[in-house]
This record gives C-alpha cells, sequence and structure tokens, in this order.
C-alpha cells in the first residue's frame, strides 16, 4: 500500500518528481554529447548517422525521413504563420477589383485565428521533434556503448519486437496520447493563449483580425475595463457556483449514504426491487428526465396546477411569499435555485447510492456491534464509524464529485435554458444570469455573442478555483493519516 | 442478529418476547413504508413520462396528471418522419455513433489503463500528474477550441467530427480500469514472463481473460456516452440539417416554443424509446459500475 501522504507534499513529490524527469533526460543527453563519437555528435544534425555507423540501415533511412518531413513541414507550413504569430495577421479582408480576371476577389487576407492555431500546432510539432532529436542522441550513443562492450546489436525486425515486449508501453500509450494531445492539451493551450487576445464579436476572422491586448481582458473580468458590469456578474456567478456545488455535492453524497444504509437495512424486504426503481431515474438519459422536470415544473405545469388544487398556492400568496396566480418555481430566483439543487437531489441521490453501497459492503461490522452493545445509538454509529468510514474511503472522490459538480453543465443548462429569463440589468448586461454557473456562461457567451476571450478568462478562473479546491481539499481530507484505524 | 440474542436474553417471560415480536414487525413495517414512500416519489416523474407519452392529446397535458384519453397514436407519428421530427434517422445516427466511440474509446481507456498499472517505465508517474491535472481544466472550454479546429477541416456538422469528439480524449478517464487491472496478481504475469511471454502476449493471454468484468464495464460506459451526451452534440450538430442530429438535440429542438404544443406528447414517447434500451444496459453495467467506482476511489 501507497503511504498516504498529505495533498501538498503530494504536489511537491509530483512538481520534483518532474523535473527530476527533464533533469534526467538533459543530463543523458548531455553525457551523450561530450563522450559520444563522431557519429554520435552529428547525429544532432543528421538524425540517421548514429544508425548508419552500426549498420542500423534501416532505422537511419527511416529517421532521415522523419527529420525531412519536419524540415518540410517546417519550410511549406509553419513558415506560412510562426512568423505572424507576434501580430496575429496585419492584412484585413477586402475585397479588390482584379484587372486581369475582371472580378471581384478576395485580397490575400491574415486569418488571426488560423495562425493562433496553426502556430501553435508548429510550436507542439517543434517541441516534439526536439524531443525526438535529443532522444535520438541518446540512444544512438547507446548503441556505441553496446557496440564497443561488443555486445549484439538488435536487427531492425529485433528492433520492432521489443515493442511488443520492453517497450510494450510505448505501443499502447503512443494512440491514446496522440487524441488527448490533439484533442485536449492543443486546445487547452489554444483557449489560454485567446484570453490574452480581444478575439469576439467585433473581431472575428476571417472578416476581421484580432491581435494581443495583454492582461486586459483579466481587468475586465474583475471589475475595471468599461463593461464593469462583468466584474459583478463575475462574482454572482462564482457564489452561485461554489454554493451549487457545494450543496449539490453534500446533499447527494449524505443522501447517498443515509439511503444506502435504509436499502440494506435487516428491516428491508424486496432491497433489488427498492434498487431497480431508484436506479431507472439515473439509467433515464439526462436530456430527457431534466427537460420533463423542467415542463413537470413549469409556470403552466401540472405540479402548479395540483398545488392551486390543494390550495398551496393560495396559502403561499395570502403569506405573501409569490405575488404571481402560479408558483415561478423555476421563474424567479431563489426559487429557481432551490428547485435546481432539489431536482439534483432527485437525480444524484441513486447514482451515490449505488457508490456507497459498494463501499459500506466492506465496513468493519464488528465495530458496529460492539458499539451497539456499549449502547450507542443509530446516530451515534453514523456519526462515528460509518461517516468516517465513508469519508476515508471515498474522500477524494467527494473532491472529484466537487469539481464535477462545479462544471455541471447538463443540469443548470437543461432546467434553465430558454426558460429563466434574468431581470436583472447588470447582469444582462454581461450576457450572464442569476442561475448560471462559470460553465453555462462561458457557453452562452461563446454559443450566442461569440464572445471568445471573455470565455478564455473565465476558462481559466474556472481551473484555477477547481485546482485550488483539489489541493485544499486533499490536504484536509487527507490531513490526519488514518490508514490503520479501520484495519 | 444480535439485537435478537440480547432480546430474548433479557427478557424474562413469554409475553415480553411476543411484544418484542409484536414490535419488531411493526418497525418493519414502518420502515419498509418509509422507503416505499422514497421510492414512489422518486419515481413520480418517470411514471408521469410513461402515462403522458400514451395521451391522446399531442401538447403538455396540465391539468390531470393521467391523460384524459388514453392513445398510442404518438409512438405511430414518432415513428413515421415529418419535417421536424426524424426520429427513426436520429436513433440510427446515435446508434452507428455509439458503436464507434465505444470501439475507440474502449480500446484507448484499456490501453492507456493497462500500460499505466501493469508496464513500469520511467516516466509513468509524470504521465499520471499531467492527466490529472488535465482533468481539472473544463471540457467545455477545450471543447470550443476543438470546434474550430474541427470546422477549419470541416468536421462540424458530420458525425466522424462528433465521434472524435467523444473518444479522442478518452484515454484520460483510465482510473477506473487501472484500479481493477492492479487488483490482477503479478504473480501470474511474473509466472509468464519466467515462460518466455513477451509483454503483447501477458496483455492478450493473461491480463484481458481475466480482465472481463471492466472490459464490459468500459464498453458499456462508452457504448452510452452518445445517448446520454447533450452539450457536444449540440455544439456540432445545431447548425446542421435535421436528418443528421443524435436523439437528444433531435429531442431538445421538439421543446422550442414554438414546436412544444404540438411534439410534446412526442417528445415522452421518444424518451421512453430511448430510455428502455438504455436502462436495460445500465442495469448489466450497474453489477460492475459498483465495483469499478468504488475501487477507483479507494486508489484516488
Amino acid at each position: 500500500m501507497e503511504a498516504k501522504t498529505s495533498g501538498l507534499s503530494r504536489l511537491g513529490s509530483a512538481v520534483s518528481g518532474f523535473f527530476a524527469v527533464i533533469a534526467r533526460f538533459f543530463s543523458e543527453f548531455g553525457t551523450a554529447m561530450a563522450k559520444g563519437d563522431l557519429f554520435v555528435k552529428l547525429s544532432l544534425l543528421w538524425w540517421g548517422a548514429g544508425y548508419f555507423r552500426r549498420r542500423q540501415y534501416v532505422k537511419a533511412i527511416l529517421m532521415t525521413l522523419l527529420e525531412i518531413a519536419v524540415i518540410v513541414f517546417t519550410l511549406n507550413f509553419a513558415m506560412a504563420y510562426v512568423p505572424k504569430f507576434g501580430t496575429l495577421g496585419t492584412v484585413q479582408a477586402e475585397q479588390v477589383f482584379n484587372m486581369q480576371t475582371m472580378q471581384t476577389e478576395w485580397n490575400d487576407y491574415d486569418n488571426s485565428f488560423m495562425i493562433l492555431l496553426f502556430s501553435l500546432f508548429s510550436f507542439v510539432i517543434w517541441f516534439a521533434a526536439a524531443v525526438v532529436c535529443m532522444r535520438n542522441v541518446v540512444n544512438v550513443y547507446e548503441l556505441q556503448m553496446q557496440a564497443q562492450r561488443g555486445k549484439h546489436i538488435n536487427t531492425f525486425v529485433e528492433d520492432l519486437r521489443e515493442y511488443l515486449d520492453k517497450k510494450f508501453h510505448i505501443t499502447l500509450l503512443s494512440l491514446p496520447v496522440l487524441g488527448i494531445v490533439v484533442f485536449t492539451l492543443i486546445p487547452m493551450l489554444l483557449l489560454i493563449l485567446v484570453a490574452f487576445t480581444n478575439y469576439d464579436q467585433q473581431h472575428m476572422p476571417p472578416t476581421n483580425l484580432f491581435g494581443w491586448v495583454g492582461f486586459s481582458n483579466f481587468v475586465t473580468l474583475f471589475g475595471g475595463g468599461i463593461t464593469t458590469t462583468f466584474g459583478y456578474a463575475f462574482v454572482r456567478i462564482l457564489g452561485w457556483t461554489i454554493i451549487w456545488s457545494f450543496f449539490a455535492t453534500l446533499t447527494t453524497y449524505i443522501g447517498g449514504i443515509l439511503m444506502s444504509l435504509l436499502l440494506n437495512s435487516k428491516l428491508t424486504r424486496g432491497t433489488k426491487i427498492w434498487r431497480t426503481m431508484l436506479v431507472v431515474t439515473i439509467a433515464v438519459p439526462q436530456f430527457v428526465s431534466l427537460l420533463l422536470m423542467r415542463n413537470f415544473f413549469a409556470n403552466s405545469g401540472i405540479v402548479n396546477t395540483i398545488c392551486a388544487n390543494i390550495g398551496l398556492t393560495g396559502f403561499l400568496r395570502d403569506i405573501g411569499l409569490i405575488s404571481t396566480s402560479y408558483i415561478p418555481f423555476m421563474t424567479a430566483p431563489g426559487w429557481v435555485h432551490v428547485m435546481i439543487i432539489l431536482i439534483n437531489i432527485w437525480i444524484g441521490i441513486p447514482y451515490q447510492m449505488l457508490i456507497a453501497t459498494g463501499v459500506l459492503m466492506n465496513l468493519p461490522t464488528d465495530q458496529i456491534e460492539s458499539a451497539k452493545i456499549d449502547g450507542a445509538n443509530p446516530f451515534q454509529v453514523f456519526k462515528s464509524i460509518t461517516m468516517p468510514y465513508m469519508l476515508q474511503v471515498t474522500g477524494p472522490a467527494l473532491i472529484t464529485d466537487f469539481v464535477k459538480n462545479f462544471n455541471n453543465f447538463n443540469v443548470i443548462y437543461l432546467l434553465t435554458q430558454n426558460v429563466f429569463v434574468t431581470t436583472n440589468q447588470f447582469m444582462a448586461n454581461s450576457q450572464a444570469k442569476e442561475t448560471d454557473l462559470l460553465v453555462t456562461w462561458l457557453f452562452t457567451l461563446t454559443q450566442d455573442y461569440y464572445n471568445y476571450k471573455m470565455a478564455s478568462v473565465i476558462g481559466i478562473m474556472v481551473f484555477i478555483v477547481c485546482a485550488v479546491f483539489t489541493l485544499v481539499g486533499f490536504n484536509f481530507m487527507i490531513s490526519g493519516d488514518k490508514e490503520g484505524t479501520y484495519q | 442478529m444480535s439485537k435478537w440474542k440480547t432480546d430474548i436474553g433479557t427478557s424474562a417471560s413469554e409475553s415480553a418476547i411476543q411484544a418484542g415480536k409484536a414490535r419488531q414487525k411493526r418497525r418493519i413495517f414502518l420502515h419498509n413504508a418509509f422507503i416505499a414512500l422514497l421510492c414512489v416519489i422518486w419515481i413520480i416523474p418517470i411514471v408521469w413520462l410513461v402515462c403522458t407519452s400514451f395521451s391522446a392529446y399531442s401538447g403538455m397535458n396540465t391539468s390531470t396528471f393521467f391523460p384524459e384519453k388514453w392513445s398510442a397514436i404518438h409512438y405511430v407519428k414518432l415513428l413515421t418522419p415529418d419535417t421536424v421530427n426524424q426520429f427513426p434517422t436520429w436513433f440510427w445516427n446515435t446508434f452507428v455513433i455509439a458503436c464507434w466511440t465505444c470501439v475507440i474509446s474502449t480500446l484507448f481507456v484499456i490501453m492507456v489503463a493497462y500500460a499505466m498499472s501493469v508496464t513500469r517505465f520511467k516516466s509513468r508517474k509524470a504521465l499520471m500528474n499531467a492527466a490529472v491535472l488535465m482533468n481539472l481544466f473544463p471540457g467545455m472550454l477545450s471543447m470550443i477550441a476543438v470546434y474550430f479546429t474541427l470546422k477549419t477541416f470541416g468536421l462540424t456538422n458530420s458525425h466522424i467530427g462528433l465521434i472524435l469528439v467523444y473518444s479522442a480524449s478518452a484515454g484520460l478517464g483510465y482510473l477506473v480500469a487501472k484500479g481493477f487491472f492492479d487488483t490482477v496478481p503479478r504473480a501470474l504475469c511474473e509466472a509468464a514472463r519466467i515462460d518466455g511471454c513477451n509483454e503483447a502476449m501477458i496483455f492478450w493471454k493473461i491480463v484481458m481473460p481475466t480482465s472481463k468484468p471492466i472490459i464490459v464495464y468500459t464498453v458499456i460506459s462508452s457504448f452510452l456516452v452518445p445517448w446520454m451526451d447533450f452539450v457536444y452534440a449540440k455544439m456540432l450538430l445545431n447548425a446542421g440539417v435535421s436528418a443528421n442530429y443524435t436523439v437528444a438535440v433531435g429531442l431538445y429542438r421538439m421543446l422550442e416554443k414554438s414546436l412544444i404544443n404540438t411534439y410534446f406528447t412526442q417528445f415522452c414517447c421518444g424518451g421512453v424509446l430511448v430510455s428502455i434500451p438504455i436502462s436495460i444496459l445500465f442495469m448489466i453495467m450497474q453489477k460492475f459500475y459498483v465495483q469499478g467506482v468504488t475501487s477507483g476511489a479507494v486508489k484516488g
């Protein structure tokens, strides 16, 4: 079993481990360059040189071809974009009359987004090429050492076979990692870069250019700049996002444990039937169940009819809680916030119940038995034995859940989109509404208002907040070393 | 059990035992009645969905819980395409996308999980830390950039783009499967190595056959992604033609203000039809689900 350490020192070890990997990489490269023979040194320029010297001709040809590919890529592709990276383009798109063809044509304009995207793409390729090149020198040096010691040098087929044996992890990882780099890493870096540009509706490629603006988007977000409402909306939405994730996580977590205890109690008859009934609610896709819920609770929906019939609507109006002829479940601030959390309990508890059931199967029953003999009541057992055990086992998952809820797009969007309309002018000015989470706000900004610069800044803030919560959470959860308590 | 023993031990007379039994019975009844109440609350919206789908009225029924006139006419309507509703096509689209996603994601997840769990190499820890960090970044945000990248290559409003979005980064969700592989006894692999197996053979011949539960879990859960997802499908397919939609985007469109009064019951029918196969798969997966999720959680 790995010893659990606190979050900060875990982060520390992760960071130092990361730097150790880099340091080792460079020191190996340094040794190879210093002690290698001429062909090893030449490998830095001609990637195939070292292999050629050791008569690994196929490898030599392959590496040479790879090098040529990188050079061709650089000259034919990267050079069209990277030199403009500093300005993100200067030639505005215009229609000009071409005397030769007698037609109006678009000029050879710059597309800022393409420049940004393909420059970044080139940087990633170059970075990979540099790593391959340096790694190559190290490999060639190892070949030299093997040759000097008179050891057998692999043929090409033997080298290939290595990829099914000692280097099997490379075979396994290369495709998935490529997928992650293209579909997660590059987009991530791209959006971080966009946060420092003025890419928005007034600066939409291809008709318009956008450029670098430094930190001014961050200033706007924190209440400076021209649109001061952004700061207001950001604070309001951040507040609600945190409140939402806190309650959404806590209610479903505790509710799930209680539900699981209830279902697995010795008094329960027909546990499987009850469990199936609960699980059906999460087996139905969220876009069905949530869209259904919002119509269920609509202003003219079925719940409102029932409430009016049993006199609840009238009662609430009498005590002054509502001023309308219906209960504004999904349309008034306050009401909608409570409803969202309640509906989330409805879909969240069965899920947590499943997890809790799995964990509680391993609950040390002898401790509970002896506690009961000592006269502990069920609540005390729950508080002092069940909960601490659950926390110890599922603590990290709790933090992950918090982050997931922080970015819980589905629940908020499906419940409130086109239903809840804000009446707050300040919020409306920033294209936000009271029920928005940071991610749904970000989504609206990009989808409906093309405000990519602010969306990117918000995304970076989400990342920072999530990272801080995760770190603090891990630190807090695993601070006391309780590993041995339950064993 | 101990409760019973102590009860019998302390009560001296027969009548006290009788009273205890009666009390126990009442407790069991109240306990189960309470659970029944909770389950009824939980199931009400689903019951409403099913009932409404059998309503003869095409708009939303707001006056009574159960429809006034029952009819299966909207199921027939749903299965005969019109300008708005192309449910059979949507269903087929989603199915095709789900199959591809399932194959690619499962391969990626199993490959990464196996590499991280069983094989040992220098940068293993560093890669795992990088994965943790990347998971903190909101997927929605990188999605915006992915959207533009796909647009550049003309892959928006196409199923290939959507399949790539669902499956290309699947490797990041390797933790549950890794938790499972961690429990496969290492002695088995060692023995195979001594017998002259290379790593690939160990993967195929030793670990894969013993990992059926986690493979089933991964297959089903990745198959379900396109059925459950709404937002990525909407982002990528929204501008396209209705015949390209997935079930989620199509059904969402039915609830637009101008359409809801003619299509609400059909929406409910669609919801029921989608939910049935998914629920069945989900129930199968549930068995592996608890095991998988918790072993992942314990490992942190």
